[in-house]
């Protein structure tokens, strides 16, 4: 899949969001895109999945079954969870037995007979995981796929994410929470002013072999709330363990 | 497809939404039938039915579509491409010919007189056609294309008076000839002019449909 020259802006007289971005992206590629809010990961992800038509530029070769899974799925339909997959297995004609294989792979069988609207954001965020896993897809565009996910699921989601890949699909991901650190061989994408760049990633090695290697030192950095993600993603973009700890009510 | 379509319908019956243009539907039925249909006025009575229907075909389209929350239209985009958009107008349809059976089942039920078999179908004909006109003006009213409630609500209203006005004027083809079917219908002579009437009142529904494909290949 191959993106040249695109630029995209939502109105005439709007700015550009994004302005000659070039990506090539190949069968088995997991990409993480970052970036600070409001820089256009979403519009980037949008336009990969052919949900938003480039102003400029060209996307070609897209893979003809795309999985995506939005930000903020949309939980307030009149479904059962059992009766959305299966419904949305109906839609991209799959086996509606896999319904049960991903909700039990993604911890949430226990949820099947619930209501949408009556989901947590964690759980309601799982539906929208599995509507995207259901059709194995070619491309995979998961949007802040960790947001509001449990332990278990966090740990599970990068494993799904690589046999996709080893499948010979492309996997397009968003992450603002850092949880593809453990997926190896991934490429990492920033999204600033406009311009999307390739950064290099930094293999980190799993904890247990962090003391072997070397010393690890936790430094405790104390930054205005408003700058706190710009500051987290260039640290993690240098390949450093970042966990927000706290935030400070006042002085 | 089919799946898509069953889908929205299902959400939309689910939802309950479903049930605000009955509630515009049926006054408007009680106040065309307060009293039987005299023999002999039957397709006449027909004709205002269709005509006077399409902002409830329109209202219905427009909720159906909008039934549907922005991301879940996504989702479904992904799932089966452009035909998402054919997916919608489909279920639209297929709720506003509900919504026109029983209209029609209404008319059937208070005539005096059984009516002859090209009466009927000229009226269902006449039914079809509103529900087409209905399902353009409600697309063309949905949030993809004007997010506002307010706006897309007052934009509803608007478009059907202006086709109505439309229809009075002696520039009738600029839009669905409404007046046209119902002064026809009343004179005695809509059955033997229903093909050019039917292709006047194609058109511009046709158009209207085209532009709203057209502008949700950029409003998804």
């Amino acid at each position: 899949m191959r993106v040249a020259n695109l630029s995209f802006r939502y109105g005439r007289r709007d700015p550009w969001v994004l302005s000659g971005v070039e990506l090539n992206l190949g069968g088995g590629d997991v990409v993480e895109i970052t970036g600070i809010n409001g820089t256009g990961k979403s519009t980037l992800l949008r336009l990969l999945a052919g949900l938003l038509r480039p102003v400029r530029g060209v996307i070609e070769d897209r893979p003809a079954v795309v999985g995506y899974a939005p930000e903020r799925f949309p939980a307030g339909q009149p479904f059962t969870v059992a009766a959305y997959l299966r419904h949305m297995a109906a839609v991209r004609r799959v086996d509606p037995r896999s319904v049960g294989e991903w909700a039990e792979r993604l911890g949430m069988d226990h949820l099947l007979d619930r209501r949408l609207p009556d989901l947590s954001k964690g759980s309601a965020h799982k539906v929208g995981l599995a509507q995207a896993l259901l059709c194995r897809p070619g491309l995979l565009v998961l949007d802040e796929p960790f947001a509001g996910l449990d332990t278990a699921t966090r740990a599970e989601l990068p494993r799904v994410i690589g046999e996709v890949a080893a499948g010979g699909g492309i996997v397009v991901v968003s992450d603002h929470q850092g949880d593809l650190r453990a997926l190896p061989g991934r490429r990492r994408h920033e999204v600033r002013d406009g311009a999307v760049r390739e950064v290099p990633v930094v293999e980190e090695p799993p904890d247990d072999l962090l003391d072997a290697a070397e010393p690890a030192t936790v430094l405790e950095v104390r930054v205005a709330a408003s700058k706190a993600a710009d500051l987290a993603e260039r640290l993690r973009a240098e390949g450093h363990d970042v966990r927000t700890v706290r935030t400070a009510v006042g002085r | 497809m089919i799946a898509l379509v069953r889908f929205r319908l299902a959400a939309y019956a689910r939802s309950h939404r479903a049930v605000q243009p009955l509630i515009g539907l049926l006054p408007l039925l009680a106040i065309l039938y307060a009293t039987p249909v005299p023999p002999g006025a039957e397709l006449g009575a027909a004709a205002d039915s269709a005509a006077i229907l399409v902002p409830v075909f329109a209202w219905a389209a427009r909720g159906l579509l909008d039934s549907e929350p922005d991301e879940q239209r996504m989702i479904s985009r992904t799932a089966v491409g452009r035909s998402e958009v054919a997916g919608g107008l489909l279920a639209a349809g297929a709720y506003d010919l509900v919504l026109a059976a029983v209209a029609m089942t209404t008319l059937v039920l208070r005539l005096s007189a059984a009516p002859g078999p090209a009466v009927l179908a000229a009226g269902a004909c006449l039914h079809l056609l509103s529900v087409i006109a209905g399902v353009a003006l409600g697309a063309l009213t949905s949030r993809p294309i004007i997010a506002s409630p307010a706006v897309s609500s007052m934009t509803l209203i608007l478009g059907y008076l202006v086709m109505l006005l439309i229809s009075m004027s002696g520039i009738r083809w600029l839009g669905v000839p409404l007046l046209t079917w119902m002064r026809d219908a009343h004179h005695g002579v809509l059955l033997a002019g229903l093909p050019l009437l039917t292709v006047q009142s194609l058109l511009w529904p046709a158009l209207g449909l085209a532009v709203y494909a057209r502008l949700r290949l950029t409003r998804p």
